[in-house]
């Protein structure tokens, strides 16, 4: 019969890896950027200073850490004024741990919401990074004001188009935050001690990553040890961009891009595959 | 003949029992290792479907073998009692849950209504809640500003709309969430028991909104409800699920009054043998029974039919001062009455007892009885606690609302009306 030719939708049995296709998830650009909105509103609701938090949160982390590594430690920072180098390092931390955790509480945070309505899921972790994205580019405006302020006192030079490097950097570390959230949300669903693991995980990755020190400082011996992370290169670059200063190699920076490639890719499939299948298990 | 928008070709749904997580790890490598390296069947998934009929305590089929057609504006309702399936069946209507095997075909746009107020954020104000449950349910921003308005008077918060929601009487928030919900112009409505909140003349304007939806604007609708009397009047279909199962399908009418004859003729009759008969060493329940005074034994039990609770238990103590209590209690757990009877002396033995309960006394609603036994009027021998359910169904002749009577008895005291002043002699008072 001719009723039976044209089906707009089929529910199935399986999942695939690739999901509800681009054309449907497009069609919920709306919803993807009232989430955003929602978030950004919700976080602030009932506080003195708003969305100022968004700036005082690494404000009050760099003075912490500059206390601890600088003037307990006496790490260097390569004649660089001290608070500068360190909100430049703070400042794609962050971006780089809030994203990858926040993306990783995806299915704890909105099971819910998940077990009453449908949309494709992958537009909560999506909704999730440009959430990250506005509030690092909030940040970076401060970390722009910093260093104009050092600029105008001669301690360091700019370079607007040595800036342009931190565009790559930036995709770069969110794709790889991205990808290994979504793997992780979908571990930690079924087994919720991995997200304690992965707070441990990440405070630890911070230490390998060079945020208060620059590579040149570490020992030969263990100096494999940051290379092997993919996100080293990204930071050193970062900084290179902002300050002048940075180890550069082009081999670890094509490395992280393709390890981004790789986990985002990974991490995108595999969500579309399972995240169907998690409400039962949630 | 319309076209048929949903197709559904043996829906299955398989679910785990007891906890997900601890100790699965072994089982959940095992079974990746069967299933993706040596391409096995799933060894888990196998030992079910071939011992099908042995009672498998750690998966339970929510769903089994389910085919239905929904044709384009029909208002479909499905019932069955709690654990029927229902909800399982809504769930993979709307996406949220893959079936385990089976496939559903449709035509259109679907929105589904499994609660009310998703997506509400307590922090944020109604208006912003508008246009986040909106979008989450699946309107567009420009659809949603167009109904703005109109979302806004039908739930009648217009002076709050700045107000963070968690501020909210729960009336208001439960009008504001349906207001939104209500103003969705999906082909095809999904709507779970979202109509047990608020109060019974916003319910009467939700299924008022729900029958325009579907008579007026052809829209398809799939509705559960308890609300039985709701089914049969919003509803043209119907499909009653049982324990995963399809029992039966078609008009509504005939579907529901199938069901309410068959889901009452359980635990009406408790009959033991004096082994196993609950009690203790002085009294022994051997047989509690609710027999309703039906006109027909495949009607249901309606408020209008008269009941008999009869039971016998047996005393084990020689020249007792007894009397039996009969105590009938909602599912809420209220107590509704307690009613006894002058004490007497009885001997060891068997004793008899029965109570009639006139019809045109209980509101529709799910009761139980308790029965109690004391000795000398003050010392409690047994209280035997819960034990005979039975439901009530809702009655109404030429009677054009279908929100729910208020209390728990529904007595037709009479009321007379007579006219004390007439038009025609109203001059004479002012």
């Amino acid at each position: 019969m001719k009723q039976h030719s044209q089906w707009d939708w089929e529910i199935k049995a399986n999942t695939t890896w690739a999901g509800v296709g681009f054309k449907e998830f497009y069609s919920y650009k709306d919803l993807l950027f009232s989430l955003v909105r929602k978030e950004f509103l919700s976080s602030y609701q009932q506080t003195l200073l708003g969305p100022f938090w968004v700036l005082l949160q690494p404000l009050l982390s760099v003075i912490t850490y500059v206390l601890v590594f600088k003037k307990v430690m006496g790490f260097s920072t390569e004649g660089l004024p001290t608070f500068l180098y360190y909100l430049t390092g703070i400042t794609l931390w962050n971006l780089f741990s809030e994203l990858f955790l926040d993306t990783a509480y995806t299915f704890l945070n909105n099971s819910s919401i998940y077990s009453k309505v449908y949309f494709p899921r992958l537009i909560s972790p999506f909704s999730t990074l440009l959430l990250n994205l506005i509030r690092f580019g909030i940040q970076l405006l401060l970390l722009f004001a910093v260093l104009i302020y050092f600029w105008q006192v001669g301690q360091v030079q700019l370079n607007p188009v040595r800036l342009l490097i931190i565009i790559p950097v930036i995709i770069t570390i969110s794709g790889i935050a991205l990808g290994g959230g979504l793997i992780f949300s979908i571990l930690s669903t079924k087994y919720k001690d991995l997200l304690g693991l992965l707070q441990l995980s990440l405070r630890l990755l911070m230490f390998v990553c060079p945020i208060f020190y620059s590579l040149a400082i570490v020992p030969k011996s263990i100096q494999w040890l940051i290379n092997v992370n993919p996100l080293s290169s990204l930071f050193e670059l970062f900084r290179y961009a902002f300050l002048g200063k940075g180890n550069i190699s082009w081999i670890y920076f094509s490395y992280s891009i393709v390890f981004m490639f790789m986990i985002l890719l990974s991490g995108i499939l595999l969500f579309n595959k399972t995240s169907d299948r998690l409400v039962d298990v949630m | 003949m319309s076209d048929i928008v949903i197709e559904a070709r043996n829906i299955s749904k398989l679910y785990r029992l007891g906890t997900i997580g601890s100790g699965s790890l072994r089982k959940d490598l095992q079974k990746w290792v069967q299933k993706s390296i040596l391409k096995k069947e799933d060894p888990y998934f196998k030992t079910i479907n071939e011992s099908d009929k042995v009672v498998n305590k750690e998966y339970l089929w929510a769903l089994k073998n389910v085919d239905f057609e929904i044709k384009e504006g029909e208002a479909c309702g499905i019932i069955g009692r709690n654990g029927a399936g229902k909800s399982t069946f809504l769930k993979i209507l709307s996406r949220i849950v893959k079936p385990t095997t089976g496939t559903v075909k449709g035509k259109g746009k679907v929105s589904s209504l499994l609660e009310v107020g998703t997506g509400f954020h307590q922090e944020l104000t109604g208006r912003e809640n508008i246009f986040i449950s909106g979008h989450m349910l699946g309107m567009t921003r420009s659809e949603i500003r167009a109904r703005f308005d109109e979302i806004v008077q039908f739930s009648g918060v217009e002076n709050f709309l700045d107000t963070p929601v968690k501020r909210y009487s729960s009336g208001m928030y439960v009008r504001l969430a349906f207001a939104v919900a209500a103003h969705l112009e999906p082909d095809i409505l999904i709507v779970d028991e979202v109509l047990a909140v608020g109060d019974a003349e916003f319910q009467k304007k939700c299924l008022g909104k729900m029958k325009d939806a579907s008579s007026k604007k052809g829209r398809t609708i799939i509705f559960v409800s308890h609300n039985l009397q709701a089914i049969s009047n919003l509803c043209s279909n119907a499909i009653w699920l049982d324990k995963g199962q399809v029992i039966s399908k078609g008009e509504a009418k005939t579907v529901v009054n199938h069901y309410l004859g068959a889901a009452q003729k359980k635990s009406w009759k408790q009959e033991f043998s004096i082994k196993e008969a609950p009690g203790n060493h002085l009294i022994k329940v051997l047989l509690f029974e609710l027999v309703p005074q039906l006109s027909s034994p495949l009607s249901p039990v309606d408020i209008r039919t008269p009941l008999v609770v009869k039971f016998r238990f047996y005393n084990n103590t020689d020249d007792i001062i007894l009397a039996v209590g009969l105590h009938l209690f909602t599912l809420a757990d209220e107590c509704i009455f307690d009613v006894s009877h002058t004490p007497g002396t009885f001997k060891q033995g068997i004793i008899e007892g029965e109570c009639h309960i006139p019809g045109n006394f209980l509101n529709d609603g799910s009761y139980y009885f308790s029965l109690i036994f004391v000795k000398d009027s003050s010392e409690v021998l047994y209280y035997y606690e819960e034990s005979l359910y039975f439901e009530v169904e809702d009655y109404r002749e030429n009677i054009n609302w279908y929100g729910k009577w208020m209390g728990y008895v529904r007595p037709q005291f009479p009321i007379t009306l007579s006219q004390v002043d007439s038009h025609l002699n109203r001059k004479f008072l002012t």
